[in-house]
């Protein structure tokens, strides 16, 4: 097929134009991956650029610079005090004065560990004199890897804090030389609450964010290259780093008791997408024709169907979804009225077949899913202006017809990104497994390690089944993170790049 | 109550779009001065850069004489209406034109003086408990101009304060505003679109196109001196006809060609143009549409065209007309000075011959499109 | 809109309307009985789906008022039994569960932690949404796309630190309420998106209005966008109360098997986890789980219209 000039592709029929498209974004593949590897290309070129230009400035800086300026560069803050900058220069100071004393009082004692996360075991030895055995205190390699970690996040505060020092410098001593006022400790402060007032309001979530989302994250990525778990706990035995062993494990066919880990790891991500797929899209749909129901014209009531569906949210997912999964246990409820009812003799074990356990897990998801997506699709077709559908009604378009050349594109393209966002927090959807598949049976064939894993087990789950419990298997655990982490951001990427309503932010304000 | 004063002003998009390039003015005290231009030609923003909205890259403002380049807007002393009024939705009209007085904390009773002065200046009064939704578009307009009265500020600035309005609105608020001005003593800097608010709200108008200025004059310089065909083109309306031809030199006397005729020009512009020492040479040869008479076949003078479009404006007729030459020219001619057999010649498809004297041509450079004369 | 693009469409309206008469005075008695029937068929679907929407609740709500007696005569009834309705009426279930479990401490283990939720978490979000929304500064692309990558880990993994560092602190088990609120809320500006979008729809104008006037960006916050912002406010409280009564997987981690540390959401699972709990305590479990919806419906009763606003608008807004 050639690519076609202008609107001349408009000239082909349905079938033939619907194919030259996915044709083209074939042929466009190769190209963005060009694109891709030159947008890669120019970023480091840039990172290159701004550290020789640092490094440049630092040294031009310093060449030029007063004795003020010079005596910063050692004893940060020292410019700004001897220009007026109190506040600034005391703060400085402190900071690299907290730096150094910590450095000297436990950050150097972590740094040097760091490398092997522990080299003396604890010991038991026999204390004579008292008749007793003693425990020795030994290293702590969960220690040593957190304030590790710790330490060298300090050790960048301080390259930065530097850094700034000497701009600092260059800028005061430029202000110095043309005669102008430097700002006081109070222009500071006022600032806060004008100028800098983003930092004032970012401080707070910044800080939280930044201890218990992003610290814990780059040791969840670090555990992954250790041998951390139940036994190899850190303090009453040691783990050290074992390199890419891990991901060997998960992704080679290495052998352990009969069953592989690769194995089960294969399985379990397969059904994860399976799920993820089906639990979205299930939902979008059935929730976008229950919303198109509703606010069909002419339908009464409208306010009491969408209020009783939401009112349904209302209620803690764990109550209806633990009572929904008795209602399908062998003796449970459904069991109970087909009995009686006569429709079956024998009871079905929904739980017991992997099969009709997962569908039923997908069929129940969309129950609990529906009445979200019924609201916000609601929303949706509400802002749709009315004078689309009239004119479509002119030009002679029917219920059906109008539903797949206006409802449907808008609705996609608004709900673009939440279809994006809906997938992968499926991918993650602790609630709906876990509470649902209580009753579920392990399969033997993807037990690892005497770890039961059953078949809808999703990652997420099977990860908090391996981090609790004695047999705590957290290297592993964060193995598995990271490439959720991979596979989240592989679909993201591919899908945030197709996505029509991918445009500029500033464009919905 | 201030000059400002805007030295090599600048000012370069994130996104490296230049949307003012080297901008330099000097507004004196309780002037009236009106920025104009087509949309995106940085009048706005050059406002907003006096107001301290947008940062300045390049270049100094003053205002009285004080460089404002780094102050935060509330520290410059002015006073702003914006073109969506931009009214705080939770506040009464009261409190939104007393919100200003209240962050200088200001007595209650000396606010309540001002607000009540203010809403009685626009005729707003009744409505001061009202919350802003509940008001019309023209009210809205009033309480934003009250707000920004109250303040008593150095510059008043008008960022397209009339476009949200509709055409007879619009009217009777310019009308107003030019009433306010001589209630209100300060400085100000008034931005639209618009040339006929330009023409007729401003002691001296700044043209603007695509970040340059193009001329800074009073409205009857602007009008009667355009500095370039840009100029020339955007005030007035309708738009100014324009013309390639030949400006000939012949004898001591200037002609001109334009579409089939040959047309002297006379004796005072011929001095003009000799004194700029012209030559024979290709000049774009402007005329507005009011500027050209309808006359008649025996004129040697005149040309022929045909009628496309009249439009009747009431007291004046467009004719929209078709030369010889396949151009297109526009003759604006009041109607009461046509007998009822000449207006039912207007039609299309008729046939009219037209003139236009020499003393109403603009020439321009066809090169550098300036006015050959200034 | 232009005066032009009003006059077209009520030109088209016109259109629309005299079209539609045509067709209904041509087949006026058709239309009518196709739209009966299609109207009748979509009122039909709808309360079946009313009625697959409630049957759960109404079934626990019988089941947690059964105190049938067995064939024996003697043992209780507790797993559901093979009639919908109870045999017998009664509040025994509701008896046993507040005087032989511990569910008044979860209970008010997850409302402390829920009212903790709504102040904190309301406040991070409030902070962040608003700062990224409204102001502008270096690095502020930076700092969203970090937060989107960061969302991209499974959140549950950072517990193996926090758990360590929460039980040195002392934080976990029968103090986990402490440890919660900290998991919840220290992270919490994340979730920015949704309240992002209601301060993006704000328009620019005011601030800028608000700061000729006199005011520091401070100030404009506190006395412009704040004012602004009950129905989005309202909402970011509603949903952080709500969350914590939900939430298994962070709670039972951080309790660990402690009853006193318990939510509700893991006390009540934890009944009936293993098979003798669940012959034992199933109706417990219903009666809990019935005292448990009734506080948050009516709370979400009452907020209902400020929820729809907020799903509504986030999802325009992505």
């Amino acid at each position: 097929m050639k690519k076609k000039e202008g609107l001349e592709y408009l000239k082909m029929g349905r079938f033939a134009r619907f194919w030259y498209s996915i044709w083209m974004f074939i042929c466009s593949m190769p190209g963005r991956i060009v694109n891709l590897a030159k947008k890669i290309w120019t970023a480091i070129k840039k990172a290159g650029i701004w550290i020789y230009s640092e490094v440049k400035d630092i040294i031009m800086t310093f060449v030029h610079g007063d004795w003020k300026t010079r005596t910063s560069y050692l004893i940060m803050g020292f410019g700004n005090i001897a220009r007026g900058q109190v506040l600034r220069g005391i703060l400085f100071l402190l900071f690299e004065a907290a730096f150094i004393f910590f450095m000297i009082f436990s950050g150097a004692h972590w740094l040097s560990l760091f490398g092997t996360l522990g080299k003396t075991e604890q010991g038991r030895h026999y204390d004579e004199i008292n008749d007793v055995w003693v425990t020795s205190e030994g290293d702590n390699s969960f220690k040593i890897l957190l304030y590790g970690i710790l330490t060298l996040i300090f050790c960048a505060c301080l390259i930065y804090t530097w850094r700034l020092n000497i701009k600092q410098n260059k800028i005061g001593q430029q202000l110095e030389a043309d005669g102008k006022k430097l700002k006081s400790g109070k222009d500071d402060l006022r600032s806060l609450v004008d100028e800098q007032f983003h930092k004032t309001l970012l401080a707070l979530p910044l800080t939280g964010i930044l201890m218990f989302t992003v610290l814990p994250i780059i040791f969840m990525i670090l555990v992954a290259f250790t041998s951390y778990d139940g036994v190899n706990n850190g303090f009453s035995k040691l783990f050290t780093w074992i390199g890419l062993d891990n991901f060997n494990a998960l992704l080679t066919l290495a052998d352990s008791s009969g069953n592989s880990i690769s194995y089960t790891f294969g399985e379990v991500l397969t059904w994860t997408l399976i799920w993820a797929f089906f639990a979205t899209f299930t939902n979008y749909f059935l929730g976008m024709l229950v919303a198109l129901a509703i606010n069909k014209k002419g339908i009464r009531l409208k306010k009491l169907w969408r209020g009783i569906l939401v009112l349904t949210m209302a209620i803690p997912q764990f109550i209806s979804l633990l009572y929904i999964s008795h209602m399908f246990d062998k003796n449970g409820m459904v069991n109970n009225v087909l009995v009686n009812l006569g429709w079956i003799t024998d009871r079905i074990n929904f739980w017991e077949n992997g099969m009709t356990a997962r569908i039923l897990v997908i069929l129940i998801n969309v129950w609990v899913g529906i009445p979200y997506l019924m609201l916000m699709i609601t929303g949706v077709l509400m802002n749709i202006p009315q004078d689309l559908y009239e004119s479509a009604k002119i030009d002679g378009a029917n219920v059906f017809q109008q539903y797949q050349k206006i409802t449907l594109p808008y609705v996609l393209f608004v709900t673009g990104p939440y279809l994006l966002t809906s997938f992968t927090s499926n991918i993650n959807n602790f609630n709906v497994i876990y509470l649902l598949t209580d009753s579920v049976r392990a399969n033997a064939k993807l037990t690892v390690n005497g770890q039961a894993v059953k078949d809808t087990d999703l990652l997420i789950t099977w990860l908090f089944n391996l981090t609790t419990g004695a047999t705590a298997d957290y290297k592993l655990a964060c193995a598995i993170g990271i490439l959720i982490f991979i596979v989240i951001a592989i679909i993201s990427l591919i899908v945030y790049n197709i996505l029509p309503s991918n445009k500029n932010e500033e464009d919905f304000s | 109550m201030a000059t400002v004063k805007l030295t090599n002003v600048k000012k370069i998009y994130d996104n490296n779009v230049v949307a003012v390039h080297d901008f330099n003015l000097d507004i004196a005290d309780k002037e009236f001065i009106v920025f104009v231009g087509p949309s995106g030609c940085g009048k706005s923003t050059t406002l907003r850069m006096v107001a301290g909205l947008e940062e300045i890259t390049a270049g100094t403002i003053e205002i009285d004489g004080k460089v404002v380049n780094d102050l935060q807007p509330k520290d410059r002393d002015i006073a702003m209406v914006f073109q969506n009024y931009a009214l705080y939705p939770h506040l009464t009209v009261y409190e939104n034109i007393a919100f200003s007085l209240r962050l200088k904390h200001m007595k209650e009773d000396e606010i309540y003086n001002r607000v009540t002065s203010a809403a009685e200046t626009l005729g707003i009064t009744e409505y001061l408990l009202r919350k802003p939704r509940a008001l019309s578009g023209g009210q809205r307009q009033r309480v934003a101009i009250g707000r920004a009265m109250v303040r008593d500020s150095k510059v008043f600035l008008m960022d397209e304060p009339l476009s949200n309005l509709d055409a007879k609105l619009r009217n009777q608020m310019r009308a107003e505003i030019i009433l306010l001005r001589k209630k209100i003593n300060s400085t100000f800097i008034y931005v639209t679109h618009d040339q006929t608010e330009a023409m007729t709200l401003g002691d001296r108008i700044v043209v603007m196109k695509d970040g340059y200025i193009m001329q800074v004059g009073t409205p009857t310089e602007v009008f009667e001196m355009p500095a370039n065909l840009f100029v020339a083109e955007f005030i007035g309306a309708p738009k100014m006809n324009i013309l390639d031809t030949t400006l000939e030199k012949r004898d001591g006397k200037y002609y001109v060609e334009a579409y089939g005729a040959e047309l002297p020009i006379d004796d005072d512009k011929g001095a003009a143009l000799a004194e700029k020492g012209i030559e024979t040479q290709e000049i774009i040869l402007g005329v507005r549409p009011e500027h050209i008479q309808l006359s008649h076949a025996g004129d040697p003078h005149s040309f022929r065209c045909t009628i496309r479009v009249n439009e009747m404006m009431g007291s004046e007729y467009h004719i929209h007309a078709l030369t010889e030459s396949n151009q297109e020219i526009i003759v604006r001619t009041p109607t009461m000075d046509l007998t009822r057999e000449e207006r039912e010649q207007l039609e299309h498809g008729n046939e009219i011959y037209v003139t236009f004297k020499g003393k109403v041509m603009h020439f321009f450079d066809k090169e550098t499109q300036k006015n050959l004369l200034v | 809109m232009s005066i032009e693009q009003m006059k077209t469409k009520s030109r088209v309206k016109k259109l629309v309307r005299e079209k539609q008469k045509e067709r209904r005075q041509k087949q006026h008695i058709g239309l009518k009985t196709s739209r009966i029937v299609s109207n009748t068929i979509i009122y039909i679907i709808l309360v079946v789906i009313m009625v697959v929407w409630l049957v759960p609740f109404f079934f626990l709500l019988m089941d947690s008022f059964k105190c049938d007696i067995a064939a024996d005569g003697e043992t209780r009834v507790t797993w559901q039994s093979d009639t919908i309705i109870p045999k017998k009426f009664g509040f025994d279930n509701y008896v046993d569960l507040f005087t032989k479990t511990k569910f008044p401490r979860w209970f008010i283990n997850t409302t402390l932690v829920g009212l903790a939720c709504a102040v904190l978490q309301t406040t991070m979000i409030l902070l962040m949404s608003y700062a990224l929304s409204r102001l502008r500064f270096k690095g502020r692309k930076f700092l969203m796309n970090f937060m989107l990558i960061l969302g991209m880990f499974p959140g549950f993994l950072s517990m193996i630190l926090l758990y360590k560092l929460l039980s040195d602190w002392g934080l976990t088990q029968d103090n986990s309420i402490f440890g919660l609120i900290l998991v919840y809320c220290a992270s919490s500006g994340m979730g920015y998106y949704i309240s992002k979008g209601f301060f993006d729809t704000i328009p620019r104008s005011l601030d800028e209005a608000a700061r000729v006037d006199g005011a520091t960006r401070a100030q404009v916050f506190s006395k412009v966008i704040l004012p602004l912002s009950k129905p989005i406010l309202i909402y970011t409280v509603l949903t952080a109360f709500m969350a914590p009564w939900g939430d298994f997987m962070f709670a039972s981690y951080i309790a660990h098997t402690r009853d006193v540390g318990k939510n509700v959401a893991v006390g009540l699972r934890d009944l009936i986890s293993t098979a003798s709990g669940m012959a034992d305590h199933y109706t417990w479990f219903c009666a809990g789980g019935v005292i448990v919806a009734i506080p948050i419906t009516l709370l979400f009763m009452f907020l209902q219209k400020y929820y729809v606003e907020g799903v509504t608008g986030g999802a325009v807004k992505g």
